[in-house]
């Protein structure tokens, strides 16, 4: 008997999806690569308690979840890296323009309140319903609903979305002018 | 075209259209992660694992020949992930009954 494959192909196929969650909580892509890892190596120690036929994804994001809670917000204030670690991984990043798009959206969602954060990706962009974030969230699906609208919220403050053009080519050629400023 | 801020700052809530734009632009920088795959390390993890779970079931297959199958994997140190992974083969539990 070895280990199933099916198994470890789940477990893998989940992995992209884990660090998109896993630096969308840290910030940082260093530290979300070891929540990741945590993560894999705690399901697999538990195992058993995966009931076979369920959402696998959805097993592994509750995990991540509850380890980044439980251990990684007590750092909060070093995992903040609002500028670090997440910038790497868009360097490489073929278009400019959407690189400084992505880096205004990722500082933004930064600054949202963890709970509203987490809501918000694993319900617009992991592609969970919201009963199933309310699962991995451990709370009420209301309380989901109402977090990704909260979030939604502040994140168009912070955003400034007044318009369309204000989203759109146009805003990003600030932004990068805006950020060629900062220095 | 333009959004309905006003009608968002009224009512708190977002329009369809700011909120299709936020939707559009998460699921951009989230998709941009994603597409980078799996990092090798965690292939490496994963066929660690496995491979160190082969080497236990080894052990374990030889003592179960001893009459001692509660032996496997215990006290093999810090990859406990591995023998539970072992122990408990998703569909061979329900096949094969309980095993521990």
């Amino acid at each position: 008997m070895t280990m199933r494959p099916s198994v470890r192909d789940a477990m893998l196929a989940a992995v992209p999806s884990l660090r998109a969650f896993a630096i969308s909580l840290c910030g940082n892509v260093d530290r979300a690569d070891d929540l990741v890892q945590e993560t894999l190596l705690r399901a697999m120690a538990n195992i058993n308690s995966f009931q076979p036929g369920t959402n696998m994804s959805a097993w592994l994001f509750t995990i991540l979840r509850n380890l980044f809670r439980s251990e990684y917000r007590k750092r909060r204030r070093e995992v903040e890296d609002t500028d670090g670690g997440y910038a790497e991984t868009l360097k490489s990043h073929p278009e400019q323009q959407s690189r400084v798009e992505f880096e205004e959206f990722r500082a933004a969602l930064a600054k949202l309140p963890s709970d509203q954060r987490e809501a918000l990706v694993l319900v617009g962009a992991s592609g969970f319903s919201y009963e199933e974030a309310a699962a991995i969230c451990d709370c009420a699906v209301g309380t989901i609903k109402s977090r990704v609208n909260r979030a939604r919220t502040r994140l168009s403050e912070l955003l400034s979305i007044d318009s369309a053009e204000d989203f759109g080519p146009d805003h990003a050629t600030r932004a990068a002018l805006s950020a060629g400023g900062r220095g | 075209m333009h959004t309905e801020a006003s009608s968002r700052r009224a009512g708190g809530r977002l329009s369809r259209e700011d909120q299709r734009r936020l939707g559009d632009i998460l699921q951009r920088v989230y998709d941009d992660v994603v597409r980078q795959g799996v990092p090798d390390r965690f292939k490496l993890l994963l066929n660690e694992l496995k491979d160190e779970r082969e080497a236990g079931q080894a052990q374990a297959t030889a003592a179960y020949g001893q009459g001692e199958v509660h032996a496997r994997g215990a006290g093999r140190g810090d990859v406990a992930s591995d023998r539970t992974m072992d122990a408990k083969g998703i569909d061979d539990s329900r096949r094969k009954g309980p095993q521990r």
